[in-house]
């Protein structure tokens, strides 16, 4: 019989007006994989920070066997002590400090006379380096790093602990791209064989597939289900986190392309493009796809004036505009919506109606006076177009959900009623309900007859929306797919695309 | 983890008992009958005019501190820029210049100082408490440049009498009750209000708060917007070097000094965050009063009680981290 390692039993968590977590009990075997599933909202985090010690559930217990002996509801710092680690959705790590610092945080090594070991840290930090295949100097900053690497960092720091028995990964390729995604999987292997137990939560079902032994699905905070890997299949999952039967969710509506919308050509910048020429068509999904650092969300940042570029012309129904800031961008008819909602997607601080409407006052003002009415009105309705779920347009959009956050700003993008929506990564955290969703109004906005440029570092995704797809590699376009060319696509050769050199 | 939670729909009443300004208006309430049951002086008549009087001044800097903490800034120089307004006002004066030009002068002076903290913090990039921190020395370095640390009248030309026009806005009272002082508080902060709740500019001032990429990828004016909130507090700094000038009727080389902390006392006290993004002229309104109330009420011996204004100090010091704590308490349960 299989050693249990963690008891979950009948535990509760409650927050003012909203029960997390609601009599979930299930258990853990040491050396299993166990993916944990669900939508946002269901309660995982919750769950998660109950089994870390961050936070303390109001009823019923969580007990680690620790060599034999149980040890229930810990606080956070004996977890650690017993060697539960979790690598946290949002990269938690001291931006100001180095890597070493931030591997060897609260655990530097000592020299002779009790003075931090500066060089023996960086030896040793290099070594863990070496081992995720990383590529950087142990002395950068984290603030410095791209968010990838960041999130490389706080995975990897997770193995320079030597006592580990429970291993937690939140949503650990969001941001990461394929071939440090094999790095990650090749770690939790290793640390299968050495018998420690994983936690895997993704909202990537391919990757709990390829991994995980077993799948625990919570639904709305209730415990659903826990079964072997084999006996699920995509489909099966989907049906039991929604509560309804799963469609693909990628099989939405396409339309005729119609006239040209939107042309680059001659698009330049000093490190992270070359000689980009590309076209939008109305009524068209055009994909872009690259690995991190390809060049795609740099090429749509200096279209839309966030960054600036060298060289390159933009043109609109075939005429030639100069676009030199966002305000011009939006102007033009061009919405963007970013790659990190958290960072300049949304004011999270404030409230929806504000949200909806921040990059369209001048529309419902006159001199610099805003109609109240308007103002409120037009929340309200946009809002209701994308179908955000919140009580009122007064709540905070920090206090949303992550698809309902994005909701938000495909709202107030759509407030200036633009003809081409750029959407760089729309679904990254976001559960499969709400994925579906933004397709959905993806399908609408097409069939409104608007250009739409979808980035995303997902190919399941951006393969099967795109009626056009455009490869890229090191800052160029390196292959181009029509609709006849997608429908017999294989990831393998986009793969093989994408990761051209020089 | 976020769900959204379902809530009722509710009542203005109780909704505006959510509010924080709400609680600090309680506690001003509260503490206000307090004392006017326990003090004999506390009730008369001069000395709740006094009370107005000596909020005013705050009230009116916190207006300007508010507006600009709402874009996550900060401002300690408003009380120099006050103080070299007040003190361009008094040499002009002296130096035989008609009272129209150096109130016009003071207002030049005030905008362009704010205007310049603006750029400073904009362009430059230096953060707003270290940038206005260096304003604020060289602004009161300019002060005591130009009066060679000498205090100056606002005499009439015959060098005997206060000019007219400060002796009123000092001493007068519309209706024999109500301070012209507290009434250009009142009309400051009610424009201000009416700016943060109708305007575009008012609208801005949030989202900059939330965050500037936000801002500027919403096709907001970021660095236009900067320049107006820091040139709108010297607008208003010019306000307050007027009333400097009519309640002292002399123009100190510390004229304003001090002033600062507790106009950010009192916007934070009503609920504005340094963070940025959170902060209404009600709630800094009633956030001067408190103070006001507390500093006037430790002179009218409640209870019969003398209490010392170092005691008061502390009382102040005390009263600002319950009221932040507080707050920080309310926010995190929600979250």
């Amino acid at each position: 019989m299989q050693d249990t390692i963690l008891k979950i039993e009948h535990v509760s968590k409650f927050y003012p007006g909203v029960t997390a977590l609601n009599d979930v009990s299930f258990t853990l075997n040491k050396g299993e994989v166990r993916a944990l599933v669900g939508e946002n909202g269901a309660g995982k985090s919750t769950l998660i920070k109950c089994i870390m010690g961050v936070e303390k559930p109001e009823k019923g217990t969580i007990s680690m066997n620790y060599d034999g002996e149980w040890i229930v509801n810990t606080s956070a710092v004996e977890a650690q002590a017993h060697g539960v680690f979790a690598n946290y959705q949002h990269v938690n790590i001291a931006p100001d400090l180095s890597i070493a610092e931030n591997y060897y945080l609260g655990r530097q090594p000592k020299n002779a006379i009790g003075m931090v070991d500066w060089k023996k840290m960086a030896s040793d930090s290099q070594k863990i380096i070496d081992k995720f295949e990383m590529g950087v100097d142990p002395h950068e900053k984290i603030r410095e790093l791209p968010i990838a690497m960041q999130a490389m960092v706080t995975i990897s720091k997770i193995s320079v602990n030597e006592d580990i028995r429970i291993v937690i990964f939140d949503e650990p390729t969001a941001l990461l791209e394929n071939e440090k995604v094999d790095i990650l999987f090749r770690f939790i292997s290793e640390l299968k064989a050495r018998g420690v137990s994983i936690i895997y939560i993704s909202h990537r079902l391919e990757e709990i597939m390829q991994i995980c032994d077993s799948v625990t699905i919570l639904k709305d905070g209730t415990y659903v289900d826990t079964l072997p890997i084999q006996d699920v299949t995509k489909d099966s999952l989907i049906q039991k986190m929604v509560g309804r039967p799963a469609t693909d969710i990628y099989n939405i509506e396409h339309f005729e392309p119609g006239e040209e919308l939107l042309r680059i050509e001659n698009f330049t910048d000093s490190k992270h493009f070359k000689d980009i020429r590309l076209s939008l068509h109305k009524g068209e999904i055009l994909g872009l796809f690259g690995l991190v650092g390809a060049g795609r969300s740099e090429i749509m940042r200096a279209l839309t004036g966030v960054e600036k570029r060298l060289s390159g012309d933009v043109y609109l129904h075939g005429k030639k505009v100069n676009i030199k800031n966002p305000t011009e961008a939006l102007h033009n008819g061009i919405g963007f919506l970013t790659e990190d909602r958290r960072a300049d997607g949304c004011a999270l601080k404030l409230d929806i109606k504000t949200n909806i409407n921040m990059n369209s006052y001048d529309m419902i003002s006159t001199g610099g006076i805003v109609n109240l009415r308007k103002e409120t009105k037009r929340a309200q309705e946009y809002s209701k177009n994308v179908n955000v779920k919140t009580p009122s347009i007064s709540q905070l959009v920090g206090n949303l959900s992550g698809g309902n956050q994005q909701k938000v700003v495909i709202a107030k993008l759509l407030c200036r009623d633009p003809e081409i929506l750029i959407f760089d990564e729309p679904t990254v955290g976001i559960d499969v309900g709400a994925k579906q969703e933004i397709f959905k109004l993806i399908e609408g906005l097409t069939a409104q007859g608007r250009g739409v440029i979808l980035i995303s570092s997902y190919l399941p995704e951006v393969m099967g929306l795109s009626d056009r797809l455009i490869v890229m590699a090191q800052g160029k376009i390196t292959a181009e797919y029509d609709k006849e060319a997608l429908k017999t696509l294989t990831e393998d050769a986009v793969l093989r695309m994408a990761s051209i050199e020089d | 983890m976020t769900t959204t939670t379902k809530t009722k729909t509710s009542s203005p009443l109780s909704r505006m008992m959510k509010r924080s300004e709400f609680t600090i208006g309680l506690v001003v309430v509260a503490l206000f009958l307090f004392v006017l049951f326990t003090s004999d002086t506390f009730g008369s008549k001069y000395n709740l005019m006094n009370l107005t009087k000596q909020g005013a001044i705050v009230g009116v800097l916190a207006v300007a501190q508010t507006l600009i903490i709402i874009t996550g800034g900060i401002d300690i120089s408003g009380g120099a820029i006050s103080g070299l307004g007040c003190m361009t006002m008094a040499l002009l004066i002296a130096g035989g210049q008609p009272v129209w030009l150096a109130v016009v002068v003071n207002f030049v002076v005030c905008i362009a100082c704010g205007f310049i903290n603006g750029t400073i913090i904009f362009d430059l990039k230096v953060p707003a408490m270290i940038a206005t921190l260096g304003t604020q020395t060289i602004y009161r370095g300019i002060l005591k440049l130009l009066c060679g640390g000498n205090s100056v009248s606002f005499f009439e030309a015959d060098g005997k009498t206060f000019i007219k026009v400060f002796e009123t806005i000092g001493d007068y009272n519309v209706f024999g009750f109500l301070p012209i002082l507290a009434c250009i508080w009142i009309l400051v902060a009610v424009i201000a209000f009416l700016v943060l709740r109708y305007t575009v500019f008012g609208r801005d001032l949030f989202v900059i708060g939330s965050g500037i990429e936000v801002a500027r990828l919403s096709g907001i004016k970021v660095r236009k917007t900067f320049y107006l909130v820091y040139s709108a507090a010297g607008l208003i700094y010019g306000v307050a070097a007027i009333m400097f000038a009519g309640r002292i009727l002399r123009a100190m080389p510390n004229t304003g000094d001090g002033y600062d902390m507790n106009a950010i006392a009192a916007a934070v006290i009503g609920g504005a965050s340094l963070a940025g993004g959170r902060g209404a002229i009600t709630g800094t309104f009633i956030g001067t009063l408190l103070m006001a109330v507390i500093e006037n009420a430790g002179k009218s011996r409640p209870l019969g009680i003398e209490i010392s204004d170092y005691i008061l100090e502390v009382i102040t010091g005390i009263l600002i981290i319950v009221a932040v704590a507080m707050d920080m308490v309310k926010s995190r349960k929600k979250g």
